[in-house]
């Protein structure tokens, strides 16, 4: 089973846009089977109604997208409510983007929510890699928060042209929750690298689309040089165990 | 014919750096690449103080296959001014690569508007890192294009992550400046540059062998370009900048 880690569903403020159904059409057409979908940055401040869409799209999918959801740690003890709210209306797992809500990850305001997912089972998927928000020792430093629950980072945990972001997501991946995609990840030897120092359960294939184009992002995967029970894993097998879908 | 235009080959113990002419070799088989530019990760002078006899040496045990770009720190202008004229005049190579990552020069400051001067001077393509960093964005680069209006400048990574955009504008802005594709993750964005600036000043790069060509080479492909405009990206383009074309 293809399970691609991270899709955005809606209409961003920030300009980018997928719907479901061209979601799954993108996803048929690189055999993806199952996509984990996240809600964008709404025009407003309430996050609610885009974690509301997205659970419908999921419940309309035919169990082909598995819904979090998405809260801003501005919104301070609503946004712990809104993330139980939406857990008990069909959320498998929070997702936080520290850039597009301009929040530190490890601000001291951030742990409550992500110790509220802990508390729920239910796993946290950071959009990793940006400056000021959520650099690689900011993100293993919220990750030490709940040991316990999986705590998955988008884009290697990095985003630098130069490399210059890998040593920060290997520390960050020293502690055991730490997972990293694989989208955007141009250095085939850090992705083999994550499995090869951290082992094949550490990294996910995702395609973060619509920011990353879904067949250059699998192609990530397949060129790279992993055996067939790495490939599983980091195709599928992974999300698969992190967020409880049945293989 | 497939160039790469961005390769490295290095060798430095003291960062657990090694990757020689032979990875490139293989990574280029594996990926249907016939040559490639290449070039080392750190700067002369600097870390490696044989650098240049690194490249030298892999282009002559690869003849036809790889082509020496010299990298160099423009704080030491004249040093570098005559270890470039060396390389290209004594050893072949066929451009300068600038790193203001690992320089801190500015692309913009006076010794690298000189250094690049004497490459167009000299014939040569000068490849910078054009990512996301201060000092590499296309702005920054776009200062040394203004001021060197007859000397090539190849922007590795087309802008990185976030400046792809800037890098298309650059290119718009200065008809001396070519994308290089390496890198970046939007395949769309090399159709759009295609679009915007030409076919003739997009060439292709993988930034390997850390980096799979294999993979870079499937952007350009996802990218859709049509033949004639594919031919000219994946090595019509590079061959005419290395001096090897008709």
């Amino acid at each position: 089973m293809i399970i691609d880690g991270l899709v955005y569903l809606g209409s961003s403020h920030f300009g980018y846009e997928l719907d479901a159904a061209s979601a799954i059409t993108g996803m048929d057409g690189v055999g993806t089977d199952i996509a984990i979908a996240v809600p964008v940055h709404p025009a407003g401040a309430d996050f609610g109604p885009v974690n509301d869409a997205v659970i419908a799209a999921a419940l309309d999918s035919a169990g082909r997208l598995i819904p979090l959801a998405r809260v801003d740690p501005w919104a301070g003890d609503a946004a712990v409510v809104e993330l139980r709210r939406a857990v008990l209306a069909g959320a498998r797992g929070l997702f936080l983007h520290p850039s597009e809500e301009h929040f530190r990850i490890n601000d001291i305001r951030v742990r409550p929510i992500v110790e509220c997912a802990a508390e729920l089972g239910i796993p946290v998927t950071v959009s990793a890699g940006f400056h000021l928000f959520a650099e690689g020792l900011q993100l293993g430093h919220a990750a030490e928060w709940t040991p316990d629950n999986a705590f998955v980072l988008t884009n290697g945990g990095q985003f630098n042209i130069s490399g210059l972001g890998q040593f920060d997501a290997e520390l960050a991946l020293q502690n055991p929750n730490v997972h990293v995609q694989t989208s955007g990840i141009y250095r085939e030897d850090f992705l083999e690298r994550v499995v090869a120092t951290f082992g094949p359960e550490r990294l996910i294939f995702a395609s973060a689309a619509p920011m990353f184009e879904m067949t250059y992002e699998r192609k990530r995967v397949d060129l790279a040089h992993f055996n067939d029970v790495e490939r599983q894993l980091i195709l599928g097998g992974n999300s698969a165990r992190i967020f409880g879908i049945e293989e | 014919m497939i160039i790469d235009m961005h390769m490295h080959i290095e060798e430095v113990a003291s960062l657990g750096w090694k990757m020689s002419a032979d990875d490139c070799i293989r990574a280029m088989d594996a990926a249907g690449v016939d040559r490639a530019a290449v070039m080392t990760l750190t700067d002369l002078p600097g870390l490696n103080p044989a650098g240049l006899e690194l490249i030298a040496d892999a282009c002559a045990s690869h003849p036809d296959r790889l082509y020496g770009f010299i990298r160099l720190h423009p704080a030491h202008l004249q040093l570098s001014k005559d270890l470039l004229r060396q390389a290209t005049t004594d050893l072949g190579f066929k451009g300068l690569k600038l790193h203001p990552v690992s320089t801190l020069q500015h692309p913009g400051a006076p010794p690298t508007i000189e250094l690049v001067r004497l490459a167009g001077e000299l014939g040569v393509p000068t490849l910078f890192h054009c990512g996301d960093e201060p000092m590499t964005t296309p702005l920054s680069i776009a200062k040394t294009a203004a001021a060197c209006p007859d000397s090539i400048i190849i922007l590795g990574h087309m802008g990185g992550y976030f400046h792809v955009d800037e890098a298309l504008e650059v290119a718009e802005r200065y008809p001396n400046i070519v994308l290089e594709t390496s890198a970046m993750p939007y395949p769309e964005k090399i159709r759009t540059a295609v679009e915007r600036i030409g076919a003739e000043r997009v060439i292709f790069g993988s930034d390997g062998p850390v980096s799979s060509p294999s993979l870079e080479r499937q952007k350009v492909v996802i990218a859709g370009l049509g033949e004639a405009a594919a031919a000219l990206v994946m090595g019509g383009n590079a061959a005419a900048l290395l001096g090897l074309a008709a």
